[in-house]
């Protein structure tokens, strides 16, 4: 489904060069729910803002759902993200002054769908994140959780190949987050193929595969749910020993 | 079916676009619409002194000066206006396909029948048949008079308004100056812009004629208020002047083509040669002939001080576009986040430069409304300064359209920066 190999991303700032990712690989399938982790700064929202086009990168092959996608130019690189890929922010990032409805049937605009196809598909969408009834609020109007469930329903809509999601609950309360979780889970369930960057190692923990990102790199993308409880050590120091031990 | 929708999504988003920033929409809409305003008022009055007004044939229709003068302090250049036996020997030449040999000047009429004394000061032009046909004068009811001397008139549309509330009035007798003359003639509206066959004595912007009168009539009746005339002789009175050195009359010829000038040329070169021979010639022969367009220019109708504040116009223009563009690029940069979420939901940048470009066109459109009303003011106003422009200050379709043209072009280049500007933010930059 997604397939880097050796990308490297380098911020290019008046004085300082950042290598945001470097040579960095992953492979993820299809069906597959992957939790991203690693410290701050350390280039996960780097590594899924170039997996969803957001950014574009330096170095390296990236494929995606059998699409390589350097040399693509904007309008195909625009098609993909539109068909192929939902992008859940931190921020939820819905536009105020716009109903849900709107909110979610925004994507769905640049598809070229037919009204009655985007209202069908806008309702299904809300269904799915149980806010159905809401279509006319404003996203002021919605609880912070719920803005969040609009924001997954509008990254639903499009029945995209695969979710990318970024700190989805970072600003969720821990109710609110169990929410939007087990929406995730659910859609995984359905064969839903997500990317999750996340900093709570119990959201970790659930998933089917976790994968952890240090100074741009992978550090490890064993399934560890049960090593650092046992170990009681920190997954890089884990690595660390086991690249020592090498 | 999908741009269509696509262009129908645009528009709403432009409208609230508009909605959302109503200040600042209405700021650059008001910037750009009275830079675009003064061009257009300013425009309408170049088009209105630059037009040919006879196109059909203004390169046929040829204005006659000479250099007959005899007596002391000759003009330095020949004059525009003729003596009676220059003018006649124009007449009578057979080489033009016809002539007119006029005058202007002025009386007060009123309809004989009617029980009011109100009297109409209305301007003549006293001339030759061979005017109407010249001119293209056109014709609502009646015709031409057909002689030079006759107690017949033609009247213009205005003056039929007047006296007649525009009904068929051929077959009225009007009471010029205490004379009894009957009507032949009545004009449709004529508009002249320039009066090409009169634009001497600052009359390029008149109206067309109150009333048309055989000119030897005019001539005997004595008519000769407002008539510009130089004289070498003294004379009692206009209708003395036919034998004397008194000039008063301008000549028009229709030539059947323009190859025929030169052959118009010697007639007269050999006319005057004749004088110079008898000894009644002592300038230097210098006979100009100018068809419409060159006599339009010769006598400098366009104004060289409305060109001087049309170029002012644009500059004034260009300095609206760069406010315009920096009261978009704010706005744009406000709608930063909206671009980036547009763009990472999956709008490419040549939708989000249409969605831009439809914005810009609708902005465009408003901006060209609000820029007609403002250059119709305009030139209201400066009517109100300068009344002689009260004839030229018109805004013809053609400038409408002009106007909305210049507005569509000016709200596009304002947006093009900013636009560019837009198209260059990195996706991911707003969105946490
Ligand atoms: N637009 C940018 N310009 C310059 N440097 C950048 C830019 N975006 C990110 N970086 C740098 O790249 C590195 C990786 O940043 P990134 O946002 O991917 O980290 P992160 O793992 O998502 O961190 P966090 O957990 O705090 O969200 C950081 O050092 C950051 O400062
Ligand atoms: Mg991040």
């Amino acid at each position: 489904m997604l397939k880097m190999n050796n990308i490297s991303r380098i911020y290019q700032s008046d004085t300082i060069q950042t290598h945001a990712l470097r040579d960095f690989s992953l492979n993820v399938k299809a069906g597959e729910f992957v939790a991203v982790t690693g410290p701050s700064g350390s280039g996960k929202s780097t590594f899924l803002n170039v997996a969803g086009l957001l950014d574009n990168f330096d170095r390296g092959q990236y494929e995606l759902d059998g699409v390589s996608v350097q040399g693509l130019k904007d309008d195909e690189l625009s098609r993909l993200r539109n068909e192929k890929i939902g992008f859940i922010f931190q921020n939820y990032n819905l536009i105020p002054d716009y109903s849900i409805f709107d909110n979610v049937d925004m994507p769905l605009r640049y598809r070229g769908f037919s009204a009655s196809e985007r209202k069908r598909r806008v309702e299904e969408a809300l269904e799915k994140v149980g806010l159905a009834s809401r279509l006319k609020y404003l996203p002021s109007q919605l609880s912070g959780g719920q803005q969040q469930r609009v924001a997954i329903a509008r990254a639903l809509a499009g029945e995209p190949k695969i979710l990318l999601a970024d700190e989805p609950t970072g600003n969720l309360d821990s109710l609110m987050a169990r929410q939007v979780m087990e929406i995730l889970h659910d859609l995984n369930k359905g064969g839903a193929t997500i990317i999750m960057v996340t900093h709570d190692p119990d959201q970790a923990r659930e998933v089917s595969r976790n994968v952890q990102v240090i100074d741009g790199q992978l550090a490890d993308f064993r399934i560890y749910a049960p090593l650092d409880r046992s170990t009681g050590k920190t997954v890089s120091a884990a690595v660390k020993e086991e690249m020592a031990d090498a | 079916m999908r741009s269509n929708s696509m262009f129908a999504y645009n528009l709403s988003l432009a409208m609230q676009s508009f909605k959302r920033a109503p200040t600042l929409y209405f700021l650059i809409m008001l910037t750009l619409s009275i830079g675009v305003g003064v061009l257009c008022a300013n425009l309408a009055l170049v088009n209105s002194m630059a037009s040919d007004p006879i196109p059909e044939k203004s390169d046929k229709l040829i204005h006659i000066s000479m250099n007959t003068w005899p007596g002391d302090q000759p003009p330095d250049e020949p004059m525009h206006i003729l003596r009676y036996r220059d003018a006649m020997k124009i007449a009578e030449s057979d080489i033009p396909k016809r002539s007119a040999v006029f005058y202007a000047s002025g009386v007060y009429a009123r309809d004989v029948d009617s029980t009011s004394m109100k009297r109409f000061d209305s301007t003549v032009r006293a001339t030759t048949p061979g005017f109407f046909k010249l001119t293209n004068a056109p014709f609502a009811y009646g015709s031409a008079f057909e002689k030079s001397r006759g107690m017949e008139v033609v009247i213009g549309d205005d003056l039929n308004q007047k006296i007649f509330a525009g009904k068929n009035s051929v077959g009225k007798t009007l009471e010029l100056d205490g004379e009894l003359l009957t009507i032949v003639g009545v004009l449709k509206p004529w508009v002249l812009r320039p009066l090409f066959y009169h634009v001497t004595e600052g009359r390029a912007f008149n109206l067309t004629d109150d009333i048309y009168a055989p000119l030897e009539t005019a001539i005997d009746l004595g008519w000769s208020i407002h008539a510009r005339s130089s004289s070498a002789d003294n004379y009692s009175g206009v209708e003395d002047t036919r034998d004397k050195n008194a000039y008063y009359l301008q000549a028009w010829v229709e030539l059947d083509d323009i190859h025929q000038r030169s052959a118009m040329q010697s007639y007269l070169d050999n006319y005057s040669q004749q004088l110079k021979d008898a000894g009644e010639h002592p300038l230097a022969t210098r006979n100009e002939l100018h068809n419409v367009n060159e006599w339009l220019t010769e006598k400098k109708v366009v104004d060289q001080k409305v060109l001087a504040f049309t170029i002012a116009s644009v500059l004034f223009l260009a300095v609206c576009i760069f406010n315009a563009s920096s009261l978009l690029l704010s706005r744009f940069h406000a709608a930063k986040f909206e671009v980036g979420l547009r763009r990472a939901l999956g709008a490419s940048n040549r939708q989000m430069l249409m969605q831009g470009l439809t914005e810009s066109v609708l902005l465009g459109l408003f901006t060209g409304a609000i820029a007609l009303v403002l250059s119709w003011l305009f030139l209201k106003l400066s009517v109100q300064f300068l009344p002689r422009l009260a004839n030229i200050a018109v805004l013809e379709p053609k400038l409408l359209v002009l106007g909305m043209l210049l507005a569509l072009v000016t709200s596009i280049a304002s947006a093009l920066y900013p636009l560019y500007r837009a198209n260059r933010y990195t996706i991911s930059a707003e969105l946490k």
